[in-house]
């Protein structure tokens, strides 16, 4: 599904190039559940970003199911991860001003989704999370651990084929955090959705199948969990 | 989408209730004004365009070099428009008219002063009034025939129809009203009340119907066939008077009637503008204003940048293309131009009366007109974009992970051109306070300049009726006297608040021959110089006890100088063909424009009846109202049939600084409102910086500053600006303003006192706006500001 051959990223400064990723080769296969592990400051986030299309490498080759991101255009870039890629966050950034059902439907409005097919997936995703009777409320109305359920809603209803997640239990307490990771393990094993989280916690990233492991820039270790 | 959008942006509104408050009021204050300006500057644009062939029709005006200057004038002789119509090529009508001029029409015991035109057919083919009642082809040809507008009709015969029933003019004719028409427009030239037959004028001045070139007394009205044939018509035109009367050196020209009123000022010959130039001051006056409302929207909604910035990353990251943000910003710019201009909808419906009072004009919103509904709509769909250009495109070009890892948004750019804006804002601000300072400077110099008389206490009474007997005047004058209301009574030939008779035909010994040298010329009474209350600079004033006086005149000292007399006291004056003698030079006093030089004037004793005013001192030592009943009385005593007609000198010499007053007062009121939406730019400048600082502040506080030390810290930038803005406001301005000035020619110097007042009260708002913001900032406990770092 992914392929990144060779990626790089650095920031000159006066001459100095001060690397962030180096030679980063790697690929992912549908269905994964991969968690991102390492340092503060190793370029973990960073290369969630650049398959996330966030960021571009300074460097390197990235195929997304076969298509060359690197030498895209904006608009392509943004109709593919549109239709396949879904975000969440550690700081959630649900856009205070819509409701939690506002904000699930407005990527589905930038897929130019019919309104009728619209509803019923907002009703559907809202009806998987419990969350129907909180559907009017703002943000700033629910608990962290809600709001980040929301963040997974709004990735999800756009029915992406992978799920890229920056540390997404950062922000909350473990109880929520469990509930989260429970959540992404079952959308992964039954909905075959492939899913790629960065995180600090051990325990979190047991969820995965698979533990990428990054050091000043460098995949240090690519291992296989079995549970 | 679009739902939801507009949704959001309602949603956004409400939230921040002050900040939109701000927004939308600015934006409303600049529509609003810059909505009055243009309806103001659409009004005076369309000036005589009411008639159907408007742009065919000509006003011819005669050229006349007269004392080495060139005067252009729409009067013509009586005989001008026959000679027109049949000779010149290409005339479709030509008609002739007299300007509009009070007469007295009764019904019955309803005595009204009315305007009337006495002219011919050809006047309403050139000029399509409505008709309400009577035929067009049939009007103007019966001698004893009237045409009534409507509301003057309405106030003769009240809800009757006034069709056939009979007025009498001046007590004297029985004209049967033939036709009812609309009323002409407020924004036409000719504005009359009724119109008359030109052969019931010629029946009643029987001077009329000679034929005479050099007598110019009417207006002469021309419409081509085409336009195409202007050239040819224009330069037939020009040797008319020659061709006609040998010796008569004048020139005709065609002006066109839809440039009448806009570009009445000629200048050898040639027209050179007028109130154009006024009205392209106040256009640019009216984009401006808007200009600065739509800067300071642009401001404000950058300044909340911060606050959008992370909506914008996060519709990035599920998918947004920069366009649709771009559209949802503009969405949000024009949601705000919507509300703005029905606030800015209601303002303009408020202030018009009070607008109309201060011009003394009639402006209203038409709202049947679709031209209007267009005008407004595009007038807010520009205000739209213009305002939500720069924060659309600013805003949608966030990076999304830059925002969304919290990262400081590069922001050198954006607050160097929005310092831009802000300068921009305040050079236009400090421009309008040094012109409003000195237009007031200049209209307080004239105004207070001596005029040579004294205004205070002086009345004139029109001279109607009866009075014109030279006994009742005598009369009158002494009862006036007795009465006690009066101390000083005399006669003057014309209105002694404006131009009027004047005269080539005076020679004295040493005169150039060759050199034409237009004199005023007037007829006075008995007491002139002290009723006036002017001064006799040599000699002695004219009398009518004394026999000799009929063969001798007074001059003024500018016809004195005019004449190079060194000996003005018994200098012999050839004058209309009689050799008078000078026996006194009064001072000069103003009668025409006050800001120009005063023209020379030749007075003599008024033994023909030529009064067409008494002037009269009134006695200062009595109540005035008393003395008002008195004078009322005594006229109506003598001639009841007219409405006395009498006004304060120094109220109709008021009149002559109306433009310039007008000037005055819109520079005053938008000068205040651009300064005014400017300071909310300022606002919104330094509601930005102070979210911006708000950390640094915190820091600066933790190291031990005071409030003081930050505001003075914050402040200094501000007034950086300004200051760069009132550097750049300055010479504009002196051009700007000395442009103007140099028209006059009595005029101040510019002094520096307008530019200080420019940079102090610029600063001093700016200083006051800011620090009521920041205060709240630089008194904030740092804690709060450090804590979510």
């Amino acid at each position: 599904m992914i392929e990144l051959k060779n990626i790089e990223k650095y920031y000159a400064n006066k001459g100095v190039k001060s690397y962030i990723l180096r030679h980063v080769t790697t690929s992912i296969k549908q269905g994964e559940f991969i968690s991102i592990m390492g340092p503060s400051g190793a370029g973990k986030s960073t290369l969630l970003n650049i398959l996330g299309m966030l960021e571009e490498p300074t460097y390197g080759e990235y195929h997304f199911m076969g298509e060359d991101v690197t030498a895209m255009n904006e608009r392509k870039r943004i109709e593919l991860y549109r239709n396949h890629i879904g975000f969440v966050f550690q700081a959630y950034h649900l856009i205070d001003e819509m409701t939690v059902a506002e904000n699930i439907e407005a990527p589905l409005l930038y897929k130019k989704i019919p309104g009728a097919e619209r509803k019923s997936r907002i009703a559907d995703v809202l009806d998987r999370f419990n969350m129907v009777a909180k559907k009017d409320l703002f943000p700033n109305q629910l608990s962290g651990g809600q709001q980040q359920l929301v963040g997974i809603a709004r990735a999800l209803v756009a029915q992406p084929s992978i799920i890229l997640a920056d540390e997404p239990t950062g922000n909350l307490q473990s109880a929520q955090a469990e509930q989260i990771m429970d959540l992404f393990k079952k959308l992964n094993e039954e909905e075959g959705i492939t899913i790629l989280q960065v995180t600090h916690s051990e325990k979190n990233a047991q969820y995965g199948n698979r533990i990428l492991t990054i050091e000043d820039g460098v995949i240090k270790e690519d291992v296989s969990v079995n549970n | 989408m679009f739902k939801l959008n507009l949704k959001i942006a309602l949603r956004n509104l409400w939230k921040n209730k002050g900040f939109s408050l701000i927004n939308i009021g600015g934006l409303a204050i600049g529509l609003a004004s810059c909505m009055i300006l243009l309806i103001y500057v659409a009004y005076e644009w369309s000036y005589d365009k009411q008639f159907k062939n408007s742009d065919k029709t000509y006003v011819v005006y005669q050229n006349l070099v007269a004392s080495g200057k060139t005067f252009s004038w729409p009067w013509t002789p009586n005989v001008m428009a026959n000679e027109v119509q049949e000779k010149i090529p290409g005339v479709k009508y030509a008609s002739h008219s007299t300007y509009p001029r009070p007469n007295l029409i009764t019904v019955g015991e309803n005595r009204l002063s009315a305007k009337v035109v006495f002219t011919d057919p050809n006047f309403l083919k050139i000029l399509d009034y409505k008709f309400i009642k009577g035929n067009s082809n049939q009007v103007l040809k019966d001698i004893n025939s009237i045409i009534l507008t409507k509301s003057f009709a309405e106030k003769l015969f009240g809800n009757e129809d006034p069709m056939n029933k009979t007025v009498k003019l001046e007590n004297q004719d029985v004209l049967k009203v033939s036709a009812v028409i609309e009323d002409a427009p407020a924004n036409s030239s000719i504005v009359f009340e009724c119109l008359m037959p030109w052969t019931l004028f010629e029946k009643r001045e029987p001077w009329v119907k000679e034929s005479n070139w050099g007598n110019n007394m009417c207006l002469t009205l021309v419409q081509l066939r085409d336009n195409n044939l202007f050239s040819s018509a224009n330069a037939a035109m020009e040797g008319i008077y020659k061709r006609n009367s040998k010796d008569n050196v004048a020139v005709a020209l065609l002006h066109p009637l839809t440039k009448w009123h806009l570009y009445s000022d000629f200048e050898n010959g040639k027209s050179v503008g007028g109130k154009i130039d006024q009205l392209k001051i106040f256009l640019l006056l009216a984009f401006c204003i808007l200009l600065i409302a739509c800067v300071n929207f642009m401001n404000l909604s950058t300044a909340r940048s911060e606050r959008r910035a992370k909506e914008v990353g996060v519709r990035k990251a599920i998918g947004s293309t920069r366009k649709s943000l771009i559209n949802q910003f503009f969405l949000e710019s024009i949601l705000i131009t919507f509300i703005s201009t029905v606030l800015a909808f209601i303002l303009v419906e408020i202030s018009l009366p009070y607008f109309n009072n201060l011009l003394n004009i009639k402006l209203t919103i038409d709202y049947t007109n679709s031209g209007f509904w267009i005008a407004l709509f595009s007038l807010m769909i520009f205000t739209g974009f213009v305002a939500g250009s720069y924060p659309a495109l600013y805003l949608s070009s966030f990076e999304p992970i830059k925002v969304l890892k919290g990262l400081k948004i590069k922001t050198d750019s954006s607050v160097s051109v929005r310092k831009v804006l802000v300068i921009g804002q305040f050079v236009f601000a400090a421009c309008l306070i040094i012109c409003t300072a000195v237009i007031y400077q200049q209209l307080n110099y004239v105004k207070n300049k001596p005029i040579g008389y004294n205004q205070a206490n002086l009345m004139q009474i029109a001279v109607e009726g009866k009075m014109h007997d030279s006994s009742k005047l005598e009369l009158l004058k002494t009862q006036l006297l007795k009465s006690g209301a009066a101390t000083h009574v005399t006669s003057f030939s014309s209105d002694v608040t404006e131009g009027g008779n004047n005269t080539t035909n005076i020679e004295w010994e040493g005169k150039n021959p060759k050199e034409l040298i237009s004199f005023n010329h007037r007829a006075i009474g008995n007491d002139f110089i002290e009723t006036m209350g002017t001064e006799l600079m040599s000699g002695r004033a004219l009398s009518s006890q004394l026999k000799n006086d009929t063969n001798n005149v007074m001059l003024n000292e500018a016809a004195v100088k005019m004449m190079g007399l060194k000996w003005p006291i018994g200098a012999t004056i050839t004058f209309w063909g009689n050799k008078m003698t000078n026996v006194g030079v009064v001072k000069d006093f103003v009668v025409e424009s006050a800001y120009q030089k005063v023209a020379p004037m030749i007075f003599y004793i008024d033994n023909h009846s030529d009064a067409s005013v008494m002037l009269v001192r009134l006695n200062p030592d009595q109540n005035i109202s008393s003395s008002l009943a008195q004078i009322d009385e005594i006229v109506k005593g003598i001639e009841p049939n007219y409405p006395v007609n009498r006004k304060f000198v120094n109220e109709s010499f008021e009149v002559k600084f109306q433009d310039e007053k007008l000037l005055g007062t819109l520079s005053n009121w938008f000068g205040g409102f651009a300064i005014f939406i400017s300071c909310l730019g300022l606002l919104g400048l330094a509601l930005y910086m102070a979210e911006q600082r708000k950390k640094e502040i915190s820091i600066r506080k933790v190291l031990g500053a005071t409030t003081g030390n930050i505001l003075t810290l914050l402040n200094k930038e501000f007034i950086k600006l300004v200051a760069i803005a009132n550097l750049i406001a300055f010479p504009l301005a002196y051009i700007i303003i000395n442009k103007w000035l140099s028209t006059f020619e009595y005029r101040i110097s510019i002094s520096f006192l307008p530019f200080a007042l420019a940079i102090s009260v610029s600063i001093v708002i700016a200083v006051l706006t800011v620090s009521m913001q920041l205060i709240k900032v630089a008194k904030a406990n740092p804690i709060d500001a450090l804590k979510y770092e």
